[in-house]
């Protein structure tokens, strides 16, 4: 203790108020930074949430036949709460695997419907034409419809959001 | 080399001399009550930086304000602190401006040759007032709503010109959208500016003239 008790004589009182400003000066940045940096950062570390939309039972598909469903999706961006209704249609060949497929051409964005006497998805915009399971059969739209990530849980089909 | 590049700008700036003008200056063997106006000085930096927080995210309409509002206190990481630290010192300034201007009064550190630092110390604890009545309106809940209600219709009671004043004041007749655009304008860009440019002269004023001592017993 005795070489510290020298040093510390040798501290004058300028140095001290220095060196004691200088360290209560960067506690109280510390203390406004820190919080200002979680605070404006904040929403943009929330990921974007992938929840499972929840479309319906799985009892209401018909073998081979898509079958259209709809869903409210919420979505809250800030302090504002929107919804947001998606349709999908649903196809199953064996009752184990499920395609959904979006409603939307994948031309410029109508909404394609089942035509069940042809057996082909029809889209009104541009004579759009795609087969049961959403590949192009004819017209104008450049790839298949978009597909949905799906699973079913307890007899429930849910697709996962933005996808 | 930190100290050569502080030296080559120092020739070009000056600041050296600043600093010791600032807080090199000689000043009276005072007591505690002289910390009064830079705590509220410090006080009003705290205001300046988490108010200006706020504003990243407070909508000033009626539709948005309050769930803006809410959003920052319950959703936002330390939005309540950021938010808290704004609400508190918001009381604190009004309350630390009095306690120096009583100081001030008291000890006659307003006389010859400081009578416009006293001046523009008034307008200031003015201009504090206004910030807390402005401020008061934001948040747009039921007390917010009422208390402005209330204390625009203050100014409806002076003679002649009251009704009219009141008018001004709300932006029409009734507490709308209106008045919290105005009140938050006038928070944010007018009262502010005018804070800057009084709490310039008043530092630059102090600084010039030098603080006053203690008043002796026979004085």
């Amino acid at each position: 203790m005795g070489e510290s008790d020298n040093k510390e004589e040798k501290i004058n009182r300028s140095d001290f108020m220095k060196a004691t400003i200088a360290g209560i000066g960067g506690l109280i940045g510390i203390a406004y930074g820190l919080p200002a940096v979680a605070y404006v950062i904040g929403p943009a570390a929330k990921q974007g949430s992938s929840d499972w939309i929840q479309l319906g039972s799985v009892n209401k598909i018909e073998m081979n036949t898509p079958t259209l469903f709809k869903a409210v999706v919420e979505t809250q961006t800030g302090w504002i709460k929107s919804e947001e209704e998606i349709s999908a249609y649903v196809l199953t060949e064996n009752g184990q695997d499920y395609i959904v497929m979006s409603n939307v051409c994948t031309h410029l964005g109508c909404r394609v419907r089942w035509v069940a006497e042809q057996g082909e998805f029809f889209c009104p915009c541009h004579n759009g034409v795609f087969s049961r399971d959403g590949s192009v059969v004819s017209g104008p739209p450049p790839r298949p419809l978009d597909r949905f990530e799906s699973k079913v849980e307890a007899g429930i089909l849910y697709v996962k959001r933005g996808g | 080399m930190l100290a050569n590049i502080g030296d080559w700008l120092n020739e070009r700036f000056g600041w050296r001399s600043v600093w010791e003008a600032i807080f090199l200056r000689k000043i009276p063997h005072v007591n505690w009550l002289y910390t009064l106006g830079s705590a509220t000085l410090f006080v009003a930096v705290n205001q300046a930086i988490t108010g200006i927080l706020l504003t990243l995210y407070y909508v000033p309409t009626p539709d948005h304000a309050y769930d803006s509002v809410v959003y920052i206190t319950t959703q936002l990481p330390m939005g309540w602190f950021i938010r808290g630290l704004h609400h508190w010192g918001a009381s604190a300034m009004v309350i630390l401006t009095v306690a120096h201007l009583l100081r001030v009064f008291f000890y006659g550190a307003y006389k010859f040759p400081r009578e416009v630092t006293w001046m523009t110390g008034v307008i200031l604890l003015i201009v504090v007032i206004g910030f807390g009545f402005t401020g008061y309106l934001l948040p747009w809940d039921q007390r917010a709503y009422w208390a402005t209600t209330v204390g625009t219709r203050i100014v409806g009671v002076a003679p002649v010109v009251g009704d009219w004043l009141l008018r001004v004041a709300r932006g029409g007749d009734e507490l709308s959208a209106v008045t919290l655009a105005r009140f938050f304008g006038t928070h944010v860009w007018v009262l502010p500016a005018a804070l800057i440019i009084l709490v310039g002269m008043h530092l630059y004023l102090v600084i010039r003239n030098g603080i006053s001592a203690v008043p002796g017993k026979d004085e």
